[in-house]
């Protein structure tokens, strides 16, 4: 395939390895791989070791779950700026849950994942009532929410709560930490949501284009409320991690998450415009992302660098994307 | 002469838009261009403004030969234009928008007082009155058109070219904006007008020009010699070889499927009654912006019935939306605007065709790409569509096979009332007479078809009887014998003759 385009690979013109190869999504593995070998020779094996490499695994958990709840909405052409925030939220109120009202681990979690359901829909809600663009409506329930954050438990750390979860956090199957295998099922449900499921067929024809999908008798309006929903839940499972994982939640839990949970899926290649979802291209995105922040740790490079590099890859990978599509368009 | 636009010749992917047509304008006289949709009419205007470059042929303004690169060039030459749809920003002042092209400037900052004072020389020229703070988006249709006048006339022009320029004002408003165009051309400029209501036309043109078929069957003669029928006459008479298609047996005995009975809506359609049966087209033919893919849009639920009944298979119903209509009604609606509500360009076709199924293919509440993919098989080898395989991107295919798509999906959710609204579109030729054929097959399987075209060789082709729609009203219905002479010059009749009611003309 000399003529390695996206256009080629999907008129299906090419074999099937052609067909795999021009998909963005293979760029991001290769890359993916590349980097982390590099990284392992860079560090003279030292990412390998047990601990580390188990670090690098636990920590890459909440970036993919957040990143999807981000792409679910991106979907359907819209933004959810309140995913970091809600992610707190949830998680103070599972802590509290658990510490002040001394409900069993098991509940506390449906609780957050409850909390998180909730304020999505809400969110859909208010975009479909008051026909206000996501945007605006989520900046403004994102700063709602991280005033409620800070009420729960004001500037003060939750810690030594369910012991049980905290070992869940830990704990590692097959040589890989649970809380990321659970990442993976959770993204594997969201793939079989957009593959599959009608509700999510309609959510990509929503994005797609509104108006086709409205005359084909799609409802735009309950996709928005579904997408919504949804990025709120997957926030509460990304809180759920947290607070197995980290073993301590405060007010400022999610307020970090913000950049991760666009990074992932636009450089995943999620078109921003709406349609065009990629569960694989954002977990591998995740990774990449995942591998600067452990690149940072090992070489002791300055944190305020690495905003830096990310959000360049960001703004590249959005670049990439309108030159692929202006490719695409240009030979039709 | 002012201006002589001599043999052009336009060409398009499949159409010859313009095909040796020829414009005389004298200054000092307002000259009328008429012909039938897709004579060539915009296309010779866009040539004009600059906006396309002719294939062919030449123009002369005031002795010298132009060469338009762009709708500035035009303005610098001295041709305003008035387009057809509003080119105004809202949000701006008269002013703003009056010198919008060519804003003063002074030390790099807009210069106000002079902005203004433009403003006002242009309305002077109108005699209106009006301040030029005012934003556009307060004034009413009319004063917004005005204001359009105006805009064209600040570019210093000499020819201005007025296209439908009455087609939302009233009486009173179309009256004032002819008095003003009488006063350029005593002025000295030179005016073309586009409309589709020939008494205005006779009422205020100088001479005139009939497009046919991209060319001029009548160049700036005095319209004086003329009378209305006559110049329908030129507009329509043309040898039309139709395709004759296999006769189609309509059992007349048979119930409609859908009924409307007095309809009026929330978008201003007054007093629509019309019948299809199962089995038969109906076309429903009238200018762009007359109201008829409204009149679709309504009757599947997107805008208000304010008045009537709707019957399908011979029960009032209330159609709430789309999904109502097409899973409880079976009514299907193929849009003229395929690219951007037919299709989901970004997605297999696959997915384009199954959107209005999945509930029904779902099996425990999941849709597989393989039933998905069964699917469109069937409708691919069924419409003929080509295309390298079922997960090929909808926006990768032809404009004909892209309609085919949007075609199958209502085929596949079952529908027995179709509406087709402009099918052929920016299809070429071959492909259309291949449309023509299958629409008309589908209507032997029994489907009830509403046929929306503003194409005559189209309607006179596939139609059983043809509904004529003006300005959100029926203006009559002819049944449709197929012999193109006739029908084409009575529904012609029907849309530019007066405005008398509906009933008078139903033949």
């Amino acid at each position: 395939m000399s003529t390695g385009t996206t256009t080629a690979g999907r008129t299906g013109s090419g074999g099937r390895f052609g067909r795999v190869t021009v998909r963005p999504e293979f760029t991001l593995a290769v890359l993916a791989v590349a980097g982390f070998v590099a990284l392992a020779v860079a560090t003279d094996g030292n990412l390998l070791t047990r601990g580390t490499l188990d670090a690098f695994f636990r920590f890459l958990a909440v970036p993919i779950v957040i990143g999807l709840a981000q792409m679910v909405v991106l979907a359907i052409g819209q933004m959810n700026l309140s995913v970091g925030t809600l992610t707190g939220l949830c998680a103070m109120v599972a802590a509290w849950l658990m510490l002040e009202a001394g409900l069993p681990a098991p509940l506390a979690v449906l609780a957050a994942l409850g909390v998180g359901l909730a304020a999505g829909l809400v969110n859909g809600l208010l975009v479909v009532i008051t026909r206000i663009n996501g945007f605006v409506v989520t900046l403004a329930t994102m700063t709602i929410i991280e005033g409620l954050r800070y009420g729960v438990n004001g500037p003060d750390t939750f810690q030594g709560y369910s012991q049980g979860l905290r070992d869940l956090g830990t704990a590692s199957v097959l040589g890989l930490p649970v809380v990321f295998v659970f990442a993976l099922a959770v993204a594997a449900l969201v793939a079989l949501f957009f593959g599959r499921t009608v509700a999510g067929r309609q959510l990509l024809a929503t994005g797609g284009s509104p108006f086709a999908a409205r005359l084909s008798g799609v409802s735009n309006d309950r996709s928005i409320v579904i997408a919504h929903g949804l990025s709120g839940l997957l926030a509460g499972v990304a809180a759920v991690i947290t607070v197995a994982a980290s073993g301590s939640v405060n007010s400022s839990i999610g307020d970090d998450l913000m950049l991760p949970s666009f990074a992932a899926p636009i450089i995943g290649g999620v078109a921003l415009t709406g349609g065009v979802v990629s569960v694989a291209g954002t977990c591998l995105a995740a990774f990449l992302v995942r591998l600067v922040d452990v690149m940072q740790a090992q070489f002791d490079i300055n944190p305020r660098w690495i905003d830096l590099i990310v959000g360049a890859v960001v703004l590249g990978a959005v670049l990439l994307g309108t030159v692929r599509q202006k490719l695409s368009k240009g030979s039709p | 002469m002012t201006l002589v636009a001599e043999n052009l010749v336009k060409t398009f992917p499949g159409v010859r838009a313009l095909d040796g047509a020829t414009l005389r304008l004298a200054a000092g006289s307002v000259h009328a261009l008429l012909g039938e949709n897709g004579a060539g009419k915009s296309t010779l205007i866009k040539i004009l403004t600059g906006v396309h470059r002719p294939d062919g042929g030449k123009i002369v303004l005031g002795g010298a030969e132009l060469h338009l690169n762009g709708p500035l060039d035009a303005q610098h030459a001295g041709i305003g234009v008035v387009h057809q749809e509003r080119n105004l920003i809202p949000g701006f002042s008269i002013a703003e928008n009056i010198v919008l092209h060519h804003l003063p400037r002074r030390f790099g900052l807009v210069d106000r007082a002079r902005m203004r004072a433009e403003a006002r020389r242009c309305l002077g020229l109108l005699d209106l009155d009006l301040d030029p703070d005012t934003p556009v988006s307060r004034l009413s249709v009319a004063q917004a058109q005005l204001v359009e006048i105006a805009k064209a006339l600040s570019v210093d022009s000499k020819v201005l070219l007025l296209d439908e320029p009455t087609a939302s004002l009233t009486g009173d408003e179309a009256d004032r904006l002819y008095g003003i165009v009488r006063r350029l051309r005593d002025d000295g400029q030179a005016v073309v007008l586009v409309s589709h209501k020939l008494e205005e036309v006779f009422a205020v043109a100088d001479t005139v020009t009939v497009l046919r078929d991209g060319r001029s069957v009548a160049e700036a003669r005095p319209l004086a010699g003329y009378t209305q029928d006559q110049v329908v006459d030129l507009m329509v008479g043309r040898a039309y070889s139709s395709v004759r298609l296999a006769d189609r047996h309509v059992d007349l005995r048979a119930a409609p499927a859908l009924r409307l009975d007095g309809v009026s809506t929330a978008r201003g359609h007054r007093d629509i009654s019309l019948s299809v049966r199962p089995g038969e087209i109906l076309g429903l033919y009238g200018l762009v912006g007359a109201g008829r893919s409204e009149l679709a849009k309504a009757l599947l639920g997107l805008d208000r019935i304010t008045a009537g009944t709707v019957e399908v298979r011979g029960r009032p119903v209330r159609i709430r939306d789309v999904g109502d209509a097409l899973r409880r009604h079976r009514i299907g609606y193929v849009t003229e605007n395929r690219k951007e509500e037919g299709l989901f360009l970004d997605q297999p076709i696959t997915r384009n065709v199954g959107v209005t199924v999945w509930r029904r293919m779902a099996r425990a509440g999941l849709v597989t790409d393989r039933a998905e993919r069964r699917l469109v098989a069937g409708y691919t080898d069924r419409l003929g569509i080509r295309i390298s395989s079922p997960s090929q991107l909808a926006g990768l295919l032809s404009g004909g096979n892209q309609q085919k798509v949007s075609l199958a999906k209502w085929l596949a959710a079952d529908c027995e009332i179709l509406i087709v609204d402009e099918p052929t579109v920016g299809i070429d030729v071959r492909t259309k007479a291949a449309f023509h054929e299958l629409i008309a097959e589908l209507a032997g399987t029994g489907l009830a078809l509403l046929l929306i075209s503003s194409d005559l060789p189209e309607i006179v082709t596939l139609a059983d009887r043809i509904a004529v729609m003006n300005d959100f009203t029926l203006r009559g219905e002819l049944v449709n014998d197929h012999d193109y002479a006739r029908m084409s010059q009575a529904i012609i009749r029907l849309i530019h003759m007066g405005s008398r009611p509906a009933g008078d003309e139903t033949a």
